[in-house]
């Protein structure tokens, strides 16, 4: 360290070196060659120690030596004497005065190339490499534990209490608005009054804004010395006085001669209220309007020519009663047509010439008629007031009269011989007047149900309370009480038309049971205000129902109970609905004297819902007394649609 | 030429004819080409024609004729039927005229008791009509019944003249809704004041339902008929008691009824095929049975074989069919809707109808070709009307409106009357037709 720091300070006295100093620092030199290995170790000449030279700047000696006795200062030389002296010495420029040892140092030529090295900036021993590729000393591999395993120490969890402390700091300076964090936005002074605002800020920050309506700009017409075509003449101006006043030019152009002459605008108060009117109650709302084609809203139906065949035209027509037709039924072949009628007569007719070929007369009007579904036993079951009647139609041949006599005969009624209680529910009757049977119930019948087998029919009271509905068993004679308690107003009943399953319709619901279990399999709730018909799919899993306020009800008994498709059409109350046996057909009729008839395809795969397609309408009753058509039923296997109407005709409608 | 009202129409357009006729003399014209005016109408030219023929036979009584240009009625003016046809006018047209086929004289219809609902006037000397009170009438001519046939304890559907060569007297078989069909037999010589009641002398039982028609072989040998049980049986007409079954029958019978002489039969062959109740059908050759269902088909059978060799399908319920026209080849038949329709089952690949008439509005109850010309039919309709067809023109010939109801069966009578009942009961007879 001691080379250095003299060395840098005394380069420019190079030339004061002196002889003496000289052959000290050689001695000196022996002194530092013998300790190479620890340059510290060398001691100076000089033990004054590190005090100013100044001190010793008037003293003969320069400090003392190690036993204490004084250095002497060597004699100067004088300039040409020293210079002389460098000019002679070749070496004179590695020579360096030492100045606190007061001696010359010759610099040797190591130490000169060290110099050389530092004073590039490169590492002062020529044998080091700084750049020498490392060699990492310890082994990282197969280590199984870091190096430290010390646990995170708990300070690095621990949010930092001055932290804290500052951030409330700020703060509070905040809070008492010490720090203010963002300039107040400059509000415009001034801004385009007729300038577009559809871009304007606000309107990209709210999504809802809507700009102001703008007032109208003046034009030509409000100069004040406009064309004479602006210029209206006295009979506009006139007739603007018989105009409405909201459609009333509100300003009529005037030419003056000049700017001086213009009066004060007479208006400008009040144009300017409606202005601000305009402004404050002006209703301004983006309206949704979404470009939607109607069309495509619709569901796709197939076309209606594709589903041929399906009931269309009437052609022919069934006359003969003399009030309102309420109930229809055609035999199981399609060759007959029963007809009940408010006028007490059932007639039967032959549906190919609309020929009448006998009427039974009754007392009171007919509500129900219903053929029996067996092609073999060609009778008739007949509602009327409190009696069901079974008629022989003495249809088919002699064999089957046989049977048929032998069905509708009984020696002895079977009422008395029953317990009480049956007997004030319905007892059998021999009736000879109408070559039948009559069944005695004890409220009004009206409706009456065939099972398919054609032994067992099921008759509904609507008043019955809880004996409303009986089933009643032909070849036995005997009636019996559905084991089930029966909830609301029943309007008819059904048998499933394969399985034994039993529905009974109430106003609101359907509900099913099952006949040999004697339990309720479903309810159906129909969400309608009066159920007034029902008819049950042949496929057993479909029910459509119709109910007095027009709409009808498709349920599929797979889906839900609740209606699978509701469809209004009618504007006046449903009063029967039809499925047909084999087309997918069904039909429903209205009071307001039309019947439509409907496509509904019941696919046999489950993925499938039935399709439903609205057809065609059926026009041509007449409406009587506010009763339209009455019932509808379709031939068993044609496409062929009856109605009955109240207009007393039954009409037969054909594809 | 010297027309009268074919002078004013100088200035319309006028085209080259020539009238050729298939008419014997005197309803000739001389074959030279005449310029006529285009807009005369079919009234026009029958008053041209007619002036022609006067023209050379002073004392000719006119009579409307129609008129065919290229195989077609004409049924508008001359110029329109050439623009629709795109005929060309600049060359001499050939016009063929036919005498007008339309019903000169209506006769006293004949009354029944109940509605009429068939009719048959195969045989020139009499009309057989079935009856709903279940009575079958035999009439010699309008109004004047000569036989009764009593018997049938239902409606009677239909009847049919058996033609029984080598055999005097006629035969007749009914069919009912009693589910018999009955065969008669009378004389016509007689003349009598008060109808004959007779009674069947065999009755055909086999039937299940109402039986709905009932057609006789042209030998007259067998009758075949449909019924509501879906089936077409065959039955055997001769009343020689050869067979073992029917003697038997006939000695029970002979047990509980006072009348002897009648036979039962039995059906001799079963066809079954329909699915629907069989309502119509015909047996025009020996071995050819044509059937027409409610099922929507018509049916071909082979009678010997009962194998059904032709289906023709239509869309719609079929009431009605009769075989005829073009060598006796053309089905036609009509049903459930208003269009009468004609098939040619020798056409192949397709059961398209080759013409659709359509000028009815109600169901087609019966249509009859004529039997001797292969252009004409009669059809009758529930809308009350009778109409008179021929395959050249899409429009009827003649409308006959005699009826008040539904009209429920026609026939041809004579060659040359239309016969027809109805709901209405009674039988109309339009005579004074010349289709030849």
């Amino acid at each position: 360290m001691r080379y250095t720091g003299v060395v840098n300070s005394d380069v420019d006295d190079g030339l004061h070196n002196d002889q003496e100093n000289q052959s000290n620092s050689s001695e000196s030199h022996q002194g530092v060659e013998e300790s190479d290995s620890s340059e510290d170790e060398v001691a100076p000449r000089n033990t004054v120690g590190d005090v100013p030279l100044v001190w010793y700047k008037d003293e003969e000696h320069i400090g003392y030596d190690l036993n204490g006795k004084k250095i002497k200062k060597r004699t100067r030389k004088d300039k040409v004497e020293s210079f002389l002296e460098s000019a002679d010495d070749a070496k004179n420029w590695l020579k360096v005065y030492d100045e606190y040892n007061d001696e010359e140092v010759e610099v040797t030529k190591k130490e000169l190339k060290l110099i050389n090295r530092l004073l590039k900036g490169k590492a002062p021993h020529s044998d080091f490499d700084p750049y020498a590729p490392y060699v990492d000393w310890f082994k990282w591999d197969d280590a199984k534990h870091p190096l430290s395993n010390a646990p995170e120490p708990k300070r690095r969890f621990i949010p930092s209490k001055w932290e804290s402390k500052k951030v409330v700091k700020l703060v509070r300076a905040i809070r008492m608005g010490l720090i203010k964090r963002d300039k107040p936005k400059e509000e415009q002074q001034f801004y385009h009054l007729w300038g577009d605002d559809s871009s304007s800020t606000e309107k990209a920050n709210h999504l809802s804004f809507i700009p102001a309506p703008k007032s109208k700009l003046p034009g030509h017409e409000e100069s004040y010395n406009p064309s004479l075509e602006y210029i209206p003449t006295q009979e506009e101006i006139n007739s603007y006085q018989l105009m409405f006043e909201e459609d009333r030019p509100k300003f009529i152009p005037r030419r003056y001669t000049s700017l001086r002459s213009i009066p004060a605008y007479d208006n400008a108060v009040k144009d300017v209220f409606e202005r601000c009117l305009d402004l404050y109650l002006c209703p301004r709302v983006r309206k949704k309007r979404i470009n939607i084609d109607p069309e495509s809203l619709k569901p796709k139906l197939p076309s209606r020519r594709d589903l041929k065949p399906y009931p269309v035209t009437c052609y022919l027509e069934y006359k003969g009663h003399t009030d309102a037709v309420v109930s229809i039924s055609i035999e199981a072949s399609g060759q007959w047509l029963a007809s009940g009628s408010l006028d007490g007569t059932v007639r039967i007719w032959e549906v190919e010439t609309g020929r009448c070929l006998r009427v039974w007369e009754f007392e009171e009007a007919v509500k129900f008629v219903a053929w029996n579904p067996l092609r073999e036993i060609p009778i008739v079951a007949v509602s009327v007031g409190q009696e069901v009647f079974i008629l022989n139609t003495g249809l088919g041949d002699e064999e089957e009269q046989k049977n048929i006599k032998e069905l509708l005969h009984f020696e002895t009624p079977v009422a008395p011989d029953d317990s009480g209680d049956k007997v004030s529910v319905a007892s059998w009757h021999q009736d000879d007047k109408h070559e039948g049977i009559r069944l005695r119930h004890f409220k009004t019948v009206s409706s009456v149900e065939w099972h398919r087998k054609g032994d067992y029919f099921s008759t509904v009271m609507p008043a019955g309370e809880s004996r409303a509905v009986l089933i009643h068993q032909l070849s036995k004679k005997h009636t019996q009480r559905i084991p089930f308690k029966l909830r609301g107003l029943p309007v008819s009943s059904v048998f499933h038309p394969t399985k034994k399953i039993f529905f009974i319709s109430t106003k609101k619901n359907i509900r099913a049971y099952d006949l040999q279990k004697q339990k309720l399999i479903k309810k159906l709730e129909t969400g309608l205000r009066e159920v007034s018909s029902i008819s049950v799919h042949p496929g057993g899993d479909n029910i459509i129902v119709g109910s007095r306020e027009g709409k009808l009800c498709w349920f599929d008994m797979d889906l839900s109970s609740k209606p699978y498709r509701i469809l209004k059409c009618h504007p006046k109350d449903i009063t029967n609905v039809a499925f047909h046996r084999s087309y997918p057909l069904f039909a429903s009729c209205s009071d307001d004297c039309t019947a439509y008839v409907f496509h509904g395809m019941v696919y046999s795969d489950l993925n499938q819902n039935p399709l439903i397609v609205p057809l065609e309408i059926l026009r041509g009753h007449t409406s009587s007394n506010g009763r339209g058509v009455m019932d509808c039923k379709f031939h068993p296997r044609q496409p062929w649609l009856f109605t009955a109407g109240a207009d007393s005709v039954i009409k037969l409608y054909c594809h | 030429m010297d027309i009268d009202g074919v002078n004013e129409e100088e200035n319309s357009r006028r085209v080259q004819v020539r009238f050729v006729t298939k008419l014997k003399p005197p309803m000739t014209v001389p074959p030279l080409p005449i310029a006529i005016p285009s807009n005369l109408t079919r009234l026009g030219l029958s008053t041209l024609v007619n002036n022609l023929i006067q023209n050379g036979n002073p004392d000719w009584n006119t009579q409307p004729f129609d008129f065919l240009i290229d195989g077609e009625l004409v049924r508008m003016s001359l110029d329109k039927f050439l623009l629709a046809k795109s005929i060309s006018a600049e060359k001499i047209l050939e016009i063929e005229y036919i005498k007008a086929v339309a019903p000169r004289k209506e006769e006293e219809p004949s009354l029944h008791d109940d509605w009429v609902s068939s009719v048959d006037g195969s045989d020139p000397r009499f009309i057989v009509t079935g009856c709903y009170d279940s009575l079958a009438r035999v009439w010699k001519a309008a109004g004047e019944c000569t036989h009764i046939l009593e018997g049938h304890s239902d409606v009677i559907a239909s009847v049919g003249v058996i033609n029984r060569k080598g055999v005097e007297g006629i035969t007749v078989a009914t069919a009912s809704k009693d589910r018999t069909l009955r065969l008669w037999k009378f004389d016509t010589e007689d003349s009598i004041n008060n109808p004959i009641r007779i009674r069947a002398f065999k009755i055909l039982r086999g039937h299940t339902k109402s039986v709905q028609c009932v057609a006789a072989q042209n030998t007259g040998d067998m009758v075949c008929s449909g019924s509501w049980d879906n089936t077409i049986k065959l039955w055997q007409t001769n009343d020689s008691q050869s067979d073992g079954d029917l003697v038997s029958i006939k000695k029970r019978k002979g047990n509980d009824q006072a009348d002897e002489s009648q036979l039962e039969g039995e059906a001799v062959s079963t066809l079954v095929g329909h699915t629907q109740c069989v309502s119509s059908v015909v047996w025009p050759q020996q071995e050819t049975i044509y059937s027409a269902s409610w099922d929507h088909s018509v049916r071909l059978w082979d009678a010997e074989t009962g194998k059904n060799s032709l289906d023709i399908f239509c869309t719609k319920v079929l009431n009605c069919l009769d075989v005829g026209g073009e060598s006796s080849a053309l089905i036609a038949a009509g049903g459930s809707d208003p269009i009468l329709r004609i098939w040619d089952p020798r056409k192949p690949g397709t059961s398209a109808p080759v013409f659709q008439f359509s000028s009815h509005t109600s169901w087609i109850s019966a249509c009859k070709w004529h039997d001797k010309s292969w252009f004409h039919l009669v059809s009758s309709s529930y809308d009350g009307k009778v109409m008179l067809w021929d395959l050249r023109t899409a429009w009827p010939l003649a409308v006959i409106e005699s009826h008040k109801d539904k009209v429920l069966c026609a026939d041809w009578w004579k060659g040359d009357s239309i016969i027809s009942g109805g709901a209405d009961s009674k039988l109309c007879v339009s005579s004074g037709i010349s289709v030849l």
